[in-house]
């Protein structure tokens, strides 16, 4: 048996894992993966990933504010995602992709989502790699946090 | 089902149908309300939920027709100016047309609240135009969107007392306001008529709360009204909101459904007939049965818990087509006494599910209430 300091110890000592602490040490970044997660690091994780929730719930929910700041239309009729689908519900994130019967093509959430836009919201299409439609994607799949994957089902 | 949802449905249940309660045996069920035969002797598994049996024909409010007669029902229409959306008034215009051609013609026409969608004088007057064309008697009730912009000035002045009672040819009728009972979420907050019009005109809001309800006064009223009344003759009651609990998060409920019980129990022959969501819905609450109306102008989903087990769902619709999942109703009460809902849909000749996957939940889900109307929850460790 070998408890965790004398492994880590192990570790360091190798000329490969010297070699990679290295390499770490000049990329940055690359290095943070490899130390244990902090709780400090955790909270940043998860409020980058709510900042984008709470900005995709409020383009969902037609806030025109919010629509303005990402540089995007997503409705001349008055309409919000919302108002068919309260709570995210029966936007089905966890089915896609999959064959989509509205557009006759085999389909993922992002062209669902843009779909949606043209043409019952009547609005302007988004940039799949836009910040709206990731906050969009995100508020979506967090609301059906939970949801069971069954990619692929009508 | 969450444990607070699942402990509220237990007491429901226990509350509302202690052993043999259920709407007057004479009744029958109507092939246009319907619902299961199979799930009326019965606690009924999913899957039995779309083994339909042969539907019944019609619901019969017994004693109730002198003449037989028809009435149409018409709610949730949601009108923006007309500048912003023209969709919303299409629909309006084709519902009235189609009740304007009814024939033989209805007797009278009960709008059943939404109107408006942002509670806008130009929204209200544009609905009031656009009925105009309807040459039938008129009844109104009110939606949450036609009220909280202004508190119900204006739709008063258009349409009078949101309450009111009439008989018809053997029927008590009754109209309720289940909107503007609202708890004050706006003071405190120091909210424009527009904010607080916003937070009420979203259907996942979180800050509006449990707006939905009777209240005490009405319900004395109701009570006043229908002393009289012979408790065997029947009794069509509307209201916006369903007279139950079916999915409180969306106020597809009124919060004081035990007191509305408790004013209806001596009644054997009562029929809700609601609006606000959108939806194809029956159930049956002690000796009450209860039927949901369709929008005019967009379809909601089925809440992610909490249908009645007795409703047979409508079909999951197009969202391509405007036309689709939304309509309106003719209540027709026949010479032997049968009162028949018929749903219009539009966009279908088929308004049903036949399959599971007709439905729009047979993809399950599990979903949260939104949190940008909300302080973030992790700054409140
Ligand atoms: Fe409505
Ligand atoms: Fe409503």
């Amino acid at each position: 048996m070998i408890n965790t300091s004398t492994f880590l110890c192990i570790l360091r000592r190798s000329t490969v894992a010297g070699a990679v602490v290295a390499a770490a040490v000049v990329v940055g970044p690359a290095s943070a993966n490899k130390d244990p997660v902090t709780p400090k690091q955790l909270k940043l994780y998860q409020e980058a990933f709510m900042e984008e929730v709470r900005k995709g719930d409020l383009l969902f929910h037609g806030d025109a504010a919010m629509a303005e700041q990402l540089g995007v239309k997503l409705s001349t009729t008055g309409w919000a995602c919302a108002m068919c689908h309260p709570m995210a519900s029966d936007t089905h994130p966890h089915a896609f992709p999959k064959f989509q019967q509205s557009m006759a093509k085999f389909a993922t959430l992002r062209d669902m989502i843009n779909w949606c836009i043209e043409k019952p919201n009547q609005g302007e299409k988004i940039d799949p790699e836009s910040e709206a439609m990731k906050a969009l994607e995100a508020y979506i799949t967090w609301s059906n946090t939970g949801s069971v994957l069954v990619p692929g089902k009508y | 089902m969450s444990d607070e949802l699942d402990r509220i449905r237990r007491e429901m249940h226990a509350v509302l149908q202690p052993p043999g309660v259920r709407p007057d045996d004479s009744l029958q069920i109507t092939r246009r309300t319907f619902i299961h035969r199979s799930l009326l002797f019965g606690a009924a598994s999913v899957g039995q939920t779309f083994a339909w049996w042969p539907l019944l024909n019609t619901i019969d409010v017994a004693h109730a027709a002198e003449a037989p007669f028809k009435f149409a029902w018409i709610s949730d229409t949601h009108l923006y100016e007309r500048s912003l959306n023209t969709r919303f008034v299409d629909k309006v215009v084709r519902a009235v047309q189609e009740v304007q051609a009814m024939d033989p013609p209805a007797d009278f026409l009960i709008f059943g609240g939404d109107l408006a969608q942002l509670g806008k004088i130009e929204e209200l007057e544009l609905g009031v135009e656009l009925l105009k064309d309807l040459k039938i008697k008129k009844y109104y009730i009110p939606g949450e969107h036609d009220w909280y912009l202004d508190m119900g000035k204006k739709w008063g002045e258009l349409f009078g007392q949101p309450n009111w009672t009439f008989d018809h040819k053997g029927v008590r009728f009754i109209g309720l306001d289940t909107v503007s009972r609202g708890p004050d979420y706006w003071t405190a907050k120091k909210m424009t008529p527009e904010e607080r019009m916003g937070h009420m005109a979203t259907l996942d809001g979180t800050v509006a709360g449990a707006w939905a309800g009777v209240g005490r006064e009405q319900l004395d009223w109701m009570q006043k009204t229908l002393a009289e009344w012979d408790k065997s003759k029947p009794i069509v009651i509307f209201s916006h909101n369903p007279l139950y609990e079916y999915y409180p998060p969306w106020n597809f409920w009124v919060r004081d459904w035990r007191e509305v019980n408790d004013v209806l129990k001596p009644y054997t022959k009562v029929t809700n007939i609601h609006g606000h969501v959108h939806q194809v819905l029956y159930n049956e609450i002690g000796s009450m049965r209860s039927i949901g109306m369709l929008a005019t102008s967009w379809p909601w989903p089925y809440a992610p818990e909490g249908v009645p087990k007795l409703t047979k769902p409508m079909i999951r619709v197009d969202p391509g087509d405007p036309f689709d999942g939304v309509g309106w109703e003719t209540v027709n009460v026949n010479a032997d006494d049968k009162v028949d809902v018929e749903y219009i849909m539009w966009g279908r000749k088929e308004v049903f599910v036949r399959s599971p996957e007709d439905h729009d939940k047979s993809i399950e889900e599990v979903i949260q209430p939104r949190i940008a109307d909300r302080q973030y929850p992790w700054e409140n460790p």
